[in-house]
């Protein structure tokens, strides 16, 4: 009898039984650590271009990135998985990251957004990948989630080349 | 169908692993059996090492087409539930012997079985002990399931953080009263190295299971805090009850409530000391402006 694996009435748990747990583990604490490092660029580059022309852009983006943070943390709940340690970590340099290359000017700022991006989606293909191959019914949910939000940095990386090429 | 049953061994909770050192043995004096029917099922085991739980997956299909194999399978499963069945037997002859193969082989001797049974063990009594420990986690989990679902159904109100960390500690505690005399000798021995990893394992998931009922839902390093900080009140409470020998353990109930209490004040203090901070800064902000305001008007002039 596994303790802690049964399935919980409340709305906030998901059933974590017959999932394969140390692969979705991962894979959340990996997304979630993302996020929160993206977060903290975009904030770093709002620091610097805040209230120059490029402002508005970056900061619609960062509202996004938010979401996306939002929503892992209530999947980390929901999967009981522990947040990386690291995170103190990335809160620095994800800031530091995002202010300098805003320092750069708007074209440094950019081509950062579009590097990051990139690999983020690069990220969320293979994990995708890894669940479709895993058992694509099990983890819609999941899969669900990480589609959208791939399609939502693919779209941030194609804000920031056009940006990059004004 | 090797794939499906690694998708199964990775849900197994930390509970199953104490059974790791048996199983390992398990395989070991297996491999002394002269029988001829070692067959291909423990063969394709012994080829997964690293695979803590072998036992713990479905025999059925596989039993159903290997005929003779298959009968082996069946056995094969049934001892690692005899084995628990041993340690649990064997949990009574405690007091009395201690965590150690006497205890075990009186054990085994009230399920009808030889004393030699006791060999399938550690001499050490590891394996016992580790299935003590996992059966107490068990039995929080499932306490604290419980009182879940009634506070959920609105029978009973839900406790604030600080009483529900005491309540849950205090209950765990409660489950080694029966074993207190030779539980010094039971931590010795799980602070073994090599019990440590199963150790830690157990105590771990245990700590980060009474934060979950305790409704924490930190995603930040809090996480690692508060897992840390319980971590800390339940192992120097569980020393303080060893050489406790007031009535019903008063003393030790009396120490984990202020252990607790100071871990709140510590929360509130560091969010006071943030604020303070703050404040300082913007305060320092403030008159770093009012000065070089004061000392361009001064130019001006």
């Amino acid at each position: 009898p596994a303790a802690g694996a049964s399935l919980r009435p409340c709305s906030t748990r998901v059933a974590l039984d017959g999932i394969n747990k140390p692969v979705v583990d991962r894979i959340i604490r990996v997304d979630h650590a993302g996020e929160y490092g993206a977060n903290r660029i975009y904030a770093g580059q709002m620091a610097v271009l805040g209230r120059s022309a490029v402002g508005p852009v970056v900061q619609q983006m960062w509202n996004q990135e938010k979401d996306h943070l939002k929503k892992f943390n209530e999947l980390m709940v929901a999967y009981r998985v522990r947040p990386t340690v690291l995170l103190p970590f990335w809160n620095v340099a994800g800031f530091v990251l995002g202010a300098g290359s805003a320092l750069l000017g708007k074209k440094g700022a950019m081509a950062c957004t579009v590097a990051v991006e990139e690999s983020i989606s690069d990220h969320y293909n293979s994990q995708i990948r890894t669940l479709i191959e895993e058992d694509p019914e099990k983890y819609k949910e999941l899969l669900q989630i990480i589609k959208q939000f791939r399609d939502d940095e693919r779209e941030h990386h194609d804000i920031g080349l056009e940006h990059d090429a004004e | 169908l090797l794939r499906f049953l690694s998708g199964l061994r990775c849900q197994l909770y930390p509970p199953q692993r104490a059974l790791h050192a048996s199983a390992t043995l398990r395989r070991a004096s297996d491999e002394q059996k002269k029988e001829p029917l070692a067959s291909s099922p423990q063969q394709q085991f012994d080829l997964h090492p690293t695979d803590p739980q072998p036992d713990q997956e479905p025999q059925g299909p596989r039993s159903s087409y290997t005929g003779q194999g298959g009968q082996e399978s069946e056995d094969y499963e049934s001892e690692e539930q005899l084995q628990h069945r041993i340690l649990t037997a064997a949990l009574e002859f405690v007091p009395e012997h201690g965590w150690t193969a006497e205890a075990i082989a009186e054990g085994a001797k009230t399920l009808g079985l030889s004393v030699a049974a006791a060999g399938m063990f550690h001499s050490d009594g590891s394996e016992l002990i580790l299935h003590f420990v996992s059966q107490c986690n068990t039995k929080l989990s499932d306490l604290l399931e419980q009182e879940q679902k009634l506070v959920q159904l609105g029978e009973t109100e839900k406790k604030p953080t600080d009483q529900f960390l005491r309540h849950a500690v205090e209950a765990r505690l409660r489950m080694l009263i029966p074993y207190i005399e030779k539980w010094p000798q039971a931590v010795s021995i799980l602070l073994l190295p090599h019990n440590i990893p199963s150790s830690l394992n157990l105590l771990t998931s245990m700590i980060d299971d009474i934060w979950h009922y305790a409704g924490d839902q930190s995603t930040d390093f809090n996480w690692y805090t508060r897992r840390a900080v319980l971590t800390g009140i339940y192992n120097t409470t569980e020393l303080v009850m060893m050489q406790d020998s007031s009535p019903d353990f008063e003393e030790t109930w009396r120490f984990l409530e202020n252990r607790v209490a100071d871990a709140m004040n510590m929360g509130n203090t560091a969010k006071q000391v943030q604020s303070t901070g703050e404040a300082l800064a913007q305060g320092l902000m403030g008159a770093a402006v009012t000065v070089s305001n004061a000392e361009t008007s001064k130019a001006v002039r």
